[in-house]
């Protein structure tokens, strides 16, 4: 295969690719050997699909890699490689559990992998987001607000999050998440001395003029409200997050962190007095088994699987995952912890470790408030999101549905991934090309008020 | 198949999966060892070949800070970059200068060269008794007045 030549990207440039490549690569043959295996398991024959879909994972992900070549020769190097070996894995155990899923997943894996290539074709400068942040902040919250219009929302469980267009299904909640952190990161870069300089005096407390601020609470309390109203908890607490997370990062105020937690407290409680099914999350997360064959049946599958995997799991294709009501999306990580145990669910975590720390340090080495501030608030969405599910799946926290980032089945979130990891990898070659020209004669811009 | 061979795969598939990490983790060192400040540093980055921007042509040794007004002698090492202020978050933090801004200056190290930069201070930065109006590059010896205090630049 004849890769793209990258003209003058230099050494480090042709280095970090050639890592990727060949991280890519290892995450396919791991990929096809756990489909292999699983095929061992049921029966003593390869599977008969074996050479397409080797085919095909190879393809996808060779051709993202292509794209990165093309479009970010000096991105970092692991980003990719850690989000196909995520997905590989998800997509072996989501074959495993139901052959019908996997066709979809495969459909949805191209169509998040287009748009990778395209997110990357088309951001050719982050700056060009930054200028379109009233857009996005529409955009976003108009998705949060499709669903419930009447006639195109569908409620599929209890949560009214889905838009049903003909044959397609999807959460236009998840694509609400990356225009929200872009809007997020261009205003507070562009109001963040005014937020971060309290002026209006509140009792003790003193807060940043609430002209400045209206828009944020605006923007947040919409999407929680409409979150709240669509009954869906875990991506409520994600957005909370993570503009909670975004408002620190960019002001350095420990006062709004207390001031957040506060309210989450206050928010919490109300939740928990107002809606039978917080109420109910809250007590079979607190003991789940009086309630093991009903309300908790789900968790309690889980925690069972997980139990039965012990230490290295029963082996791909011989637990019982099927066993767990919706294994192939929010608890896929419990199927995970039977069939590969104690070392493949540590495996997974340290996946994902590996993978928001590199995004973490993409954000740290940014030279421009826009790019870092951006760079966290993507990678605090994969962070959080991976913390809230594989808390509510263990029993950490009381279970709050969302997927867990390239691994769950899901089509609307697999592909708002990929266009995270499209941008993050975006802002990594923008700042490599500007540190590698070594513009030494522009300073940087200054962004002292980033908390750091 | 027999369970013996399925159960030697499943720890050769595991196997694989921690391989896979090594090597992220073993990139993500490559990556992150030409930043450590040490004698090394020049050759490592011509090793790794970071490119220009971090390449210097002598084994530099690193700036350094060296408190002379208050005559404490603290040394502050010169990272990537410090910032100085009476902010407790600053590098440099000097909170008892009142002529102190909470963000003052800031020097940063770009090509193993240190630069100098004021922040919109309300009594400005001084290099050798002159006010900073602009980005000026630091050189051995150079004295820094900040509010009362005086920084020297020592290697």
């Amino acid at each position: 295969m004849k890769m793209p030549t990258m003209s003058g990207a230099g050494p480090a440039a042709a280095a970090r690719r050639s890592t990727e490549l060949g991280l890519v690569i290892l995450a396919v043959i791991l990929a096809a050997g756990g489909y292999v295996l699983t095929a061992l398991a049921k029966g003593a024959t390869l599977p008969a699909d074996l050479a397409p879909f080797a085919a095909g994972a190879a393809g996808l992900a060779l051709a993202a890699h292509v794209a990165v070549r093309r479009f970010a020769p000096r991105a970092d190097g692991t980003l990719l490689g850690l989000a196909v070996v995520l997905n590989g894995i998800g997509f072996v155990v989501i074959a495993r559990l139901d052959h019908n899923l996997a066709r979809y997943q495969t459909l949805w894996t191209a169509v998040g992998v287009a748009a990778f290539v395209a997110t990357l074709a088309a951001v050719k400068r982050i700056r060009d987001l930054e200028r379109y942040r009233y857009t996005f902040a529409l955009l976003g919250i108009g998705s949060l607000l499709i669903p419930a219009v009447p006639g195109i929302g569908q409620e599929i469980n209890g949560a009214r999050l889905w838009v049903h267009l003909g044959p397609l299904n999807f959460q236009p909640g998840e694509a609400a998440k990356v225009t929200l952190v872009i809007f997020l990161a261009a205003y507070l870069v562009e109001k963040r001395e005014l937020l971060s300089t309290p002026t209006w005096r509140v009792g003790p407390v003193m807060l940043p003029d609430p002209k400045h601020f209206a828009p944020l609470l605006l923007a947040w309390g919409s999407s929680i409200l409409v979150m709240v109203r669509e009954k869906d908890l875990g991506s409520s607490l994600l957005f909370f997050a993570v503009f909670l997370a975004m408002l620190y990062m960019a002001t350095a105020r420990v006062s709004y962190v207390g001031i957040g937690a506060a309210m989450f407290a206050v928010g919490a409680t109300l939740a928990y007095h107002a809606f039978g099914h917080v109420r109910e999350r809250v007590t079979t997360w607190v003991n789940p088994w009086p309630t093991a064959q009903g309300h908790s049946f789900q968790l309690v599958q889980a925690l069972f699987a997980f139990g039965s995997g012990g230490f290295a799991g029963t082996g791909l294709g011989l637990g019982s995952p099927g066993k767990i009501p919706n294994a192939a999306t929010d608890f896929v990580f419990a199927a995970i912890g039977e069939e590969l145990g104690l070392l493949g669910t540590t495996a997974v975590l340290l996946l994902y470790l590996l993978l928001i720390g590199v995004g973490f340090r993409i954000a740290l080495r940014a030279d421009q408030p826009f790019l870092k501030l951006l760079a966290a608030g993507l990678t605090t969405i994969l962070g959080v999101q991976t913390f809230i599910i594989l808390g509510g799946v263990t029993r950490l926290i009381p279970l709050t549905g969302i997927t867990m980032p390239f691994v769950s089945y899901g089509g609307s979130s697999l592909l708002a991934n990929f266009v995270i990891l499209a941008l993050l990898l975006r802002i990594s070659d923008e700042v490599a090309r500007r540190s590698d020209a070594g513009e030494l004669h522009l300073p940087p811009p200054t962004d002292t008020g980033t908390a750091r | 198949m027999p369970e013996a061979i399925l159960t030697i795969l499943k720890f050769c598939f595991l196997g694989l999966l921690y391989l896979f990490l090594a090597r992220v983790v073993r990139a993500v060192y490559r990556e992150l060892s030409p930043d450590r400040p040490a004698p090394a540093t020049a050759n490592g980055a011509a090793r790794f070949g970071r490119g220009g921007g971090r390449r210097s042509d002598q084994p530099a040794r690193p700036f350094k800070l060296k408190m002379i007004d208050p005559a404490t002698a603290q040394i502050f090492p010169l990272g990537e970059e410090v910032t100085i202020g009476r902010a407790p978050g600053c590098s440099v933090p000097l909170a008892d200068d009142t002529y102190v801004s909470q963000l003052h200056a800031r020097i940063y190290v770009r090509d193993g060269k240190p630069f100098v930069e004021d922040l919109g201070s309300t009594n400005g930065t001084f290099l050798n008794k002159d006010r900073l109006s602009k980005t000026m590059p630091l050189h051995r010896g150079d004295k820094l007045q900040i509010g009362q205090t005086v920084l020297e630049i020592v290697q």
